[in-house]
C-alpha cells in the first residue's frame, strides 16, 4: 500500500476516465465525495475527490508489474481520448506479462 | 496535544490505547532521563528499580502471590509463543492440545506451526452465544490432551470467557491452561489467586495503557514450561548455562526499560482511578455507541451486548476497510478494519470478510462517542443511496 500526495486534486473528470479501466465507486452523498477504483489483479484505489491524498494498493502477486500502473492512469488521463486508447494498448501488453506468469505457476 | 490530533476520536484502543495517561508519559520521560537501574549488572546508585516495581504493581492487580512469577516480552503474542513453545519443548513427545475459534493468530498461528511440525494434535472448540464454555471444551478433552490456550476477552465480540470453572476443571485434571489476557488486563479485575490458570498472558500497550514493546506472562509453576531464550541476566556470569532463579529464567538480555516504567506507572494510574470506575465509564461508552447505532437497517452489530469496550459492526453496501478510510479521513474518527488477526471468528460472523472494530478506552469521552456514532450512521446513509 502506498499513500500519494498528488500534485494537484482529484477531480470528477479522473473518475470518469478510470472508469473506462475498472470499477468506480462514488460515494458523492458524503461530507466529501469518496470515490474508490478496484481492477481486478491491478490495482485499487481510495480517496476524495477534491482531495491530493491518495491511497494505492497494488496485488500482492503481480506488484512488479503494476508498480507504475496509477502513475500511467494519471499521465494518460491528461492527454484525453487519445490517453484511453494507449493505456489499454500497455494494459493488455501487463495482462499478457501476467498470464505468462500465470501459465509458468 | 498537537493541534492536529485535537478532533482525532481514536477507538481502536483494543489494539493499543491513546492517548496515554499523562503520568504514562512522564514515567516513561523520567525513567529515560536516569541512568539505568540493572539489579545485578550496574551499581545502583539510587535511580528506580523498575523491573522490580513494576512485578510488585502486576502481583497486586493480578492478586498473584508472587511478584517474580510475572515474566516481561515483547508484547503478548511473544509472551504466548513463549509459553507454547516452552510447553511443547518440556512435554517432548506428541500431545493433543485445544484451543478456540475465538482466537487471535498470536494463539492459533503457533499451535497450527506445532501441528503442522508433528509435535501436537490440535482440536479448535467453536464459540456458542460469543463464548466458549467448559462444556464445549469437555466434549473435545481426551486422555492424552496436555494443553489448552484460550483467551480471557475476544477482541472482535468482547465477549470474556468464564475462565473460572473452566481452569478448575482442567487443573482437576492435569491439564496445563494458558490464559491470553491481551484484551482484559486492566479492563476487568483478574484473580490469579482465584482462579487457578497455570499461566496468563498481558500485554502493557492495551488497557494497562503502556507504551508499545512491553508484555509479559504469569506463570504459576516455572518447571511446566522449557527455556526458550538464553543470554545474559547479570547474575552467575562464569556459568555458560541459563541461571533457573526466577524471573530470569524466562528474562534474557536488556530489559525494555521505558516500556517497563509505562507499564508500572499505567498501572498505578489504574489502580489510583479504580477498576471498578474505569469498567463502569468504558460499559456505559459502549452502551451509548451500541444504542447510538441500533435502528440503524443498515449497520450491523455483531455483539450487542459486550463485557469489554469493543463493538464489532459492518454497515450494508460498503467494504469494512473503506468505510474504515472514510470515517478516518473524512470524520477523522479511527477505527480498525479487517479481520483483527482473529480469522476463525470472522469466519462464523462475517463470512470472512471481516468488520469495523470500535473500541473504547476510559480517556474516550461520551462526546466522542456520540460523533462517531453519528459519523457511522451518515456513511451508512450514504452507502444506501
Amino acid at each position: 500500500m502506498k499513500e500519494y500526495v498528488l500534485d494537484e486534486p482529484l477531480t470528477e473528470g479522473f473518475l470518469k476516465f478510470s472508469e473506462q479501466f475498472g470499477t468506480v465507486r462514488f460515494l458523492d452523498q458524503l461530507k466529501k465525495p469518496y470515490f474508490s477504483f478496484e481492477k481486478e489483479h491491478f490495482i485499487s484505489i481510495k480517496g476524495f475527490v477534491g482531495d491530493s491524498n491518495v491511497e494505492v494498493r497494488y496485488k500482492k502477486e503481480f506488484q512488479d508489474l503494476v508498480a507504475d500502473y496509477f502513475h500511467l492512469m494519471l499521465y494518460y488521463y491528461r492527454e484525453g481520448e487519445p490517453g484511453i486508447s494507449k493505456l489499454k494498448g500497455l494494459e493488455d501488453s501487463i495482462r499478457e506479462k501476467m498470464n505468462v506468469r500465470l501459465d509458468t505457476v | 496535544m498537537d493541534p492536529a490530533l485535537q478532533d482525532l476520536i481514536y477507538l481502536n484502543n483494543a489494539a493499543t490505547t491513546w492517548p496515554k495517561p499523562p503520568e504514562v508519559l512522564q514515567e516513561v520521560a523520567h525513567c529515560l532521563r536516569l541512568p539505568l537501574h540493572e539489579p545485578g549488572r550496574t551499581t545502583g546508585n539510587g535511580s528506580m528499580d523498575y523491573p522490580s516495581a513494576a512485578r510488585e504493581t502486576l502481583a497486586a492487580l493480578f492478586q498473584a502471590a508472587t511478584p517474580e512469577h510475572f515474566i516481561f516480552t515483547q508484547n503478548a503474542t511473544d509472551a504466548l509463543n513463549m509459553l507454547i513453545h516452552g510447553f511443547v519443548k518440556k512435554t517432548s513427545e506428541p500431545f493433543h492440545a485445544v484451543t478456540t475459534e475465538l482466537e487471535h493468530n498470536s494463539v492459533l498461528r503457533p499451535l497450527t506451526t506445532l501441528e503442522q511440525d508433528g509435535a501436537i494434535t490440535l482440536s479448535v472448540v467453536p464459540f456458542r452465544n460469543n463464548t466458549v464454555s467448559l462444556a464445549a471444551i469437555k466434549k473435545v478433552i481426551s486422555p492424552e490432551t496436555r494443553l489448552v490456550v484460550m483467551t480471557h476477552g475476544s477482541n472482535v465480540l468482547g465477549s470474556v470467557q468464564d475462565i473460572k470453572p473452566i481452569a478448575e476443571y482442567l487443573h482437576a485434571n492435569d491439564i496445563f491452561l494458558i490464559v491470553d489476557g491481551a484484551q482484559t488486563a486492566g479492563h476487568i479485575p483478574i484473580n490469579l489467586s482465584d482462579i487457578p490458570v497455570d499461566a496468563f498472558v498481558f500485554t502493557g500497550h492495551k488497557a494497562l495503557l503502556g507504551i508499545s514493546g512491553i508484555g509479559g506472562f504469569y506463570v504459576r509453576d516455572p518447571d511446566a514450561i522449557a527455556v526458550t531464550k538464553q543470554g545474559g541476566t547479570g547474575t552467575d556470569s562464569r556459568v555458560l548455562t541459563h541461571p533457573s532463579d526466577m524471573p530470569m529464567r524466562f528474562e534474557a538480555g536488556t530489559p525494555n526499560y521505558p516500556g517497563i516504567a509505562s507499564l508500572y506507572a499505567g498501572i498505578r494510574f489504574i489502580t489510583s482511578t479504580g477498576l471498578d470506575v474505569i469498567g463502569k465509564k468504558t460499559s456505559d461508552l459502549t452502551r451509548r455507541f451500541i444504542r447510538e447505532l441500533e435502528g440503524d437497517k443498515n449497520i450491523v452489530v455483531y455483539n450487542k451486548h459486550p463485557d469489554l469496550p469493543v463493538v464489532s459492526l459492518n454497515i450494508n453496501g460498503i467494504d469494512n476497510h473503506e468505510a474504515g478510510f472514510i470515517l478516518a479521513r473524512v470524520y477523522h474518527v479511527i477505527t480498525r478494519t479487517g479481520l483483527h488477526c482473529a480469522p476463525l471468528v470472522h469466519e462464523r460472523i462475517t463470512g470472512g470478510r471481516g468488520c469495523i472494530r470500535a473500541s473504547f478506552s476510559y480517556l474516550n469521552t461520551r462526546d466522542q462517542i456520540t460523533t462517531a456514532a453519528g459519523a457511522i450512521r451518515e456513511v451508512a446513509e450514504s452507502a444506501d443511496t
